[in-house]
């Protein structure tokens, strides 16, 4: 709704109830994270813990190497980030200003990638990766996933919202498709591809299914098994459980502060109005 | 599909066939030729461009789900390798057994419980924060966070909070007066209670996509409209809604997808149960292929899922689209 | 146009790639494990990977076991890789089979024994006892048979335990029922619920899990599969609509009928949680629990243990092992199998045995480790666990005891918790959901049958 038409307190209340409803479960993990065992396990169970126990992230770190883990993730992520960034903008390139036989028939072949369950096709892929020598390493967690569908649709929509009469000028001025697209459509764009970096980040980092299958080392671990690792076939400490997902969470909440103005401003700049 | 709106830039092609009417013969001759040639040039700059996005769509999604084709045609062993050739058996009996058309409607279920109603609730948020009052950088914070979370931690948090006896959630019930609900053991509820699991997951991105289109809106439209005395939610109705209509179309065809996807929450938190009440199309899959290691049903329903989805999407495309309005 | 060239198409290209290379030529780190740094052993130690599936605190005691062997072997390496629940670790098996990515040994769940058979992937541990006659007369007999199959003892026990039922000794004198003298039967189950029912308390709840109504069956003797429980040839068909479940289920749908047992679900964790608050007066659970349960419930109430319960006219029978067992894959060099046969050697050893199974709450695999002065030391702290000791001991070895075998035992145990579902929703009632169940079992039998020649 239009919200400059109505009362403000109404707005805040508003907003304020539903940034507690949104925040709750975050703040429930919070919370018990900070209890100890007997806490988290009675009935009624209580809101805030009584004292602040950090012991809890000290036994998970004990448990998990947290910062191997979170190191890998790292690397895993960015690359991929990286180069997601690199094949969906030359992808959408094409698709968005050059002309070639198949344009139609290759557009929709990318857009159908976006819907085979990732599930359904990974133990072929994980024996590709095995006959690739791969497994292991952290091109093995890579490579896989270099080429995007839903980026290269995101970064066609965005390219093709750029002024038009810049390119007219930069076209009479006998500039090339290389010289465009390095010198004024990739700076135009920075906004989408922001979103898109931020987006692919944070989808990498919550892998878990295929860092587990093709890695044997803990040294080549990511982050989301860490969560595996922390549960217990028979009595979960919540307390424990709840802790280690806050840890592992940081990260990305971080990445989220930083990433969300540029996110925004990509998706508005253009990105989906067609 | 989406390509009636394509190349609105003047291509070189375009510009020189353009000069090339107004010039002289020979010199058209000459332009003709050095168009085919840049031409070429074009084309082979298209492919270059593609190439390394379908170098590893190939042999990272089409390969393998070629591989499925040939799997769904036979039976497999223990090992995994292929025992017996059966034809399209393993189609038959999916199309026969009662479980394929369970976890079918349970996935339509699915989609209708988490799709309108998590683009509902974005909607109703990002209307919320869009406007320059003070604070807001903090609440589109807020409404974003569920995005930095996964699947597997989400559901672990969900998991504790379902709890049926000790969960917080049926504690409030409790304080309310009200009978617990058994949110993931009733066969009423399990699917309601995944489904608001998930939607309070996508919220994050759901979200960011509907703030993003609300601010691409330009502020001389409202104006206009205040000036019009028209009232909050018939501005929203008449002119937001149809304004940011690109942006809806584009999440709900993200979210019927990711929907049709949905696996993590299910696994942690009922695996498909009480009485396969929450046995979507893609846990059953995986169920059939990776617990029950029977590869050759596995992807025969893939397969049929993989034809669904892409009818739909066809389907999406074809006709909503047409109603999507662009600037 | 002059500028639009091969050369900067050339150049387009080589960018892209070059970015894409770069992204993954990040070869892994190159950080060995670091126990070799300082030590001189004049060849590298005989190195042996271990797949297993223990998380958490199980994951610390698996990996203290690890280091221990590596300390006291100096010619042999043990690496223990967590690969995730066990249904995700026999996956990653499979897809490793038939290259060498795959482990030296892997912890599999007892219920995957028959497919690990019929992999043929693996070397029976017999053929490593016979060829140095090991002494396995120690070896808890109810465990050795359930790893038996054609004469052979095909993998190593390593965790295993029992479900048994727990109760609430304080709630049991507060309803007026004897602490000391838990209930036997069913009929006895039903009538303590129901005295113990009263206030925010409900008198039991049990896990909807397909294990409880195998060793429900088991208890009274009844075969869960045709063929001698698929032991004298492999099962055909699935018998688990027999009377003696039938029984079961109707006894439990009546508690529920009568509002003296609560339906919490699938997992254990939960009806455990929910007793370790008080909320519920009995449950069943596996004994690895019994730690976990016991010191969740310290000033809280007393924990009492029992026999799993049977009908008052029930055939008689007992107990199956349940947990896990340890498989030599067989495509490994005979000097790599030989060292993790020294591995698994050490780990039935009693006084590692007594240390797992003090710290874990598994049995000691082998009846030695109840003489080491750990064990008695935590008899004496854990008093509930002579319960399950002595269940398992009075448990009548025949065919129903020694557990049934099929390919497709996860798949059934599924089914299995479905059909209890449907009972205990109302959907249908016990003989129709089993009948249900057994034929869907039976036929994914058949199915898999076809695949295994």
């Amino acid at each position: 709704m239009n919200m400059r038409l109505m009362p403000k307190s109404f707005i805040y209340t508003a907003l304020l109830l539903c940034s507690l409803a949104v925040l709750f479960p975050l703040l429930y993990t919070l919370s018990t994270s900070l209890m100890s065992e007997a806490e988290s396990a009675v009935y009624p169970p209580p809101l805030l813990p009584e004292a602040i126990n950090l012991s809890n992230f000290a036994k998970v770190i004990d448990t998990i190497p947290v910062l191997t883990f979170i190191g890998n993730s790292l690397i895993v992520s960015i690359a991929i980030m990286l180069g997601q960034i690199v094949t969906a903008s030359l992808a959408a390139y094409a698709f968005a200003f050059l002309r070639f036989p198949g344009k139609t028939l290759l557009f929709s072949l990318f857009l159908a990638t976006m819907m085979i369950p990732w599930e359904v096709i990974m133990i072929p892929n994980y024996l590709t990766v095995k006959s690739l020598n791969w497994l292991d390493t952290y091109q093995g967690l890579i490579v896989p996933f270099l080429a995007t569908a839903f980026g290269t649709f995101l970064l066609r929509q965005t390219f093709l919202q750029l002024p038009k009469e810049l390119f007219e000028a930069a076209r009479v001025d006998g500039c090339g498709h290389v010289r465009t697209f390095l010198s004024m459509v990739l700076p135009l764009s920075i906004p989408g591809i922001a979103t898109l970096g931020v987006y692919s980040f944070l989808n990498n980092w919550n892998m878990y299914l295929w860092p587990l299958l093709t890695t044997n080392r803990v040294e080549m671990r990511t982050v989301q098994i860490g969560i595996g690792m922390l549960q217990f076939e028979e009595m979960n400490s919540w307390n424990l459980i709840l802790s280690g997902v806050l840890l592992l969470l940081l990260p990305s909440l971080l990445l989220l502060a930083l990433g969300l103005k540029p996110l925004v401003r990509g998706i508005t700049a253009g990105a989906l109005k067609g | 599909m989406m390509m009636d709106n394509e190349l609105s830039l003047p291509s070189p092609g375009h510009s020189l066939s353009a000069h090339a009417s107004q010039s002289g013969e020979s010199a058209a001759a000459a332009m003709r030729i050095a168009a085919k040639k840049t031409r070429s040039r074009e084309i082979m700059l298209a492919y270059a461009c593609l190439a390394p996005s379908l170098l590893i769509f190939g042999l990272f999604l089409f390969y393998p789900l070629l591989k499925s084709v040939y799997l769904s045609l036979f039976l497999t062993d223990p090992q995994g390798r292929v025992a017996e050739f059966v034809g399209l058996d393993n189609f038959k009996e999916i199309l026969a057994s009662e479980m394929f058309y369970t976890s079918f409607w349970n996935t339509l279920l699915f989609i209708l419980l988490t799709v309108p109603t998590g683009i509902a609730a974005a909607i109703l948020l990002a209307a919320l924060t869009h406007n320059k009052l003070r604070g807001m950088k903090i609440f589109r914070f807020i409404f974003s966070l569920p995005m930095a979370v996964s699947v597997g931690t989400g559901s672990m948090i969900w998991m504790i909070l379902y709890h049926p006896t000790l969960g917080i959630l049926n504690y409030f019930l409790s304080l309310l007066g009200s009978q617990p609900i058994q949110w993931l053991t009733d066969p009423k509820w399990a699917m309601i209670s995944v489904a608001l699991m998930t939607i309070w997951m996508n919220l994050g991105f759901n979200y960011i996509l509907m703030l993003s289109g609300m601010q691409g809106v330009s502020e001389d439209i409202y104006d206009s409209t205040k000036i019009d005395g028209s009232g909050p939610l018939r501005t929203f109705f008449r002119i937001t809604m149809p304004l940011i209509s690109p942006t809806l179309f584009f999440t709900s065809v993200v979210s019927v997808i990711g929907a049709f996807q949905a696996f993590g929450q299910i696994n942690i938190l009922t695996k498909g149960g009480p009485i396969n009440s929450t046995n979507v199309m893609v846990f059953n899959i995986y169920q059939d292929a990776f617990v029950n290691f029977r590869f050759g049903i596995g992807s025969a329903q893939a397969l049929i899922l993989f034809a669904i989805i892409l009818l739909l999407t066809v389907f999406q495309f074809k006709f909503v689209e047409k109603k999507v309005h662009y600037q | 146009m002059k500028r639009f060239g091969k050369r900067s198409f050339a150049l387009l290209l080589l960018s892209c790639f070059m970015l894409i290379s770069a992204a993954c030529s990040n070869t892994p780190a190159a950080g060995e494990t670091t126990v070799a740094a300082g030590s001189k052993p004049a060849q590298d130690p005989v190195k042996v990977v271990w797949w297993h599936s223990m998380s958490g605190e199980l994951g610390t005691v698996a990996d203290k076991l690890i280091s221990d062997f590596n300390a006291t072997h100096q010619d042999i390496q043990v690496e223990g890789v967590f690969q995730g629940t066990y249904d995700e670790s026999l996956n990653k098996l499979k897809a490793s089979l038939g290259s060498k990515s795959g482990p030296t040994m892997i912890q599999v769940y007892e219920i995957g024994s028959r497919f690990m058979m019929d992999t043929k992937a693996i070397r029976p541990v017999q053929d490593f006892m016979d060829a140095e006659a090991y002494d396995i007369s120690s070896l808890e007999p109810n465990i050795k048979n359930y790893y038996t199959f054609d004469g052979k003892l095909h993998s190593m026990p390593f965790n295993s335990s029992n479900p048994i039922l727990y109760y609430n000794k304080d709630a049991f004198k507060a309803a007026g029922l004897d602490p000391e003298n838990p209930p036997k039967t069913y009929e006895e189950v039903a009538e303590a619920a129901k005295a113990l029912t009263k206030g925010g308390q409900t008198g039991a709840s049990f896990a909807i899990y397909g294990w409880f109504m195998e060793q429900f069956l088991a208890n009274q003797g009844a075969e869960l599969l045709n063929n001698g429980n698929g032991r004298n040839s492999p099962a055909t068909a699935s018998q688990v609509n027999n009377a003696a479940a039938v029984k079961t289920l109707e006894w439990w749908k009546k508690m529920l009928d009568d509002k003296v047992l609560l339906n919490l679900g699938r997992k254990t964790d939960d009806t455990k949680k929910a007793f370790a608050a008080g909320q519920i007066a009995m449950t069943l659970d596996s004994t690895a629990s019994l730690r976990g349960i016991v010191s969740a419930a310290e000033g809280k109430f007393e924990v009492g243990t029992a026999f799993l319960p049977k009908p008052a006219d029930g055939g008689e029978g007992g107990v199956i092992i349940g947990g896990a067992s340890l498989w030599m894959m067989n495509n490994k060099s005979e000097e790599e199998q030989q060292a993790a046969w020294e591995f698994m050697k050490y780990l039935a050893e009693p006084q590692t045995q007594a240390y797992w199974h003090v710290n874990t709450g598994y049995f000691p695999v082998t009846t030695k480790a109840y003489d080491e002065p750990l064990v008695k030391e935590n008899l004496e702290k854990y008093p509930q666990f002579q319960t399950a000791v002595d269940q398992l001991h009075q448990t009548k070895a025949n065919l129903a005891t020694q557990g049934a075998v099929m390919g497709v035992f996860p798949e059934a145990r599924q089914l299995t918790e479905t059909a209890i579902e449907e009972v205990l929703n109302g959907q249908k009632t016990p003989q129709e959901a089993l009948d249900k169940a057994a034929q869907e079992i039976s036929s994914k039998i058949e199915t898999y049958n076809k695949t295994v020649k």
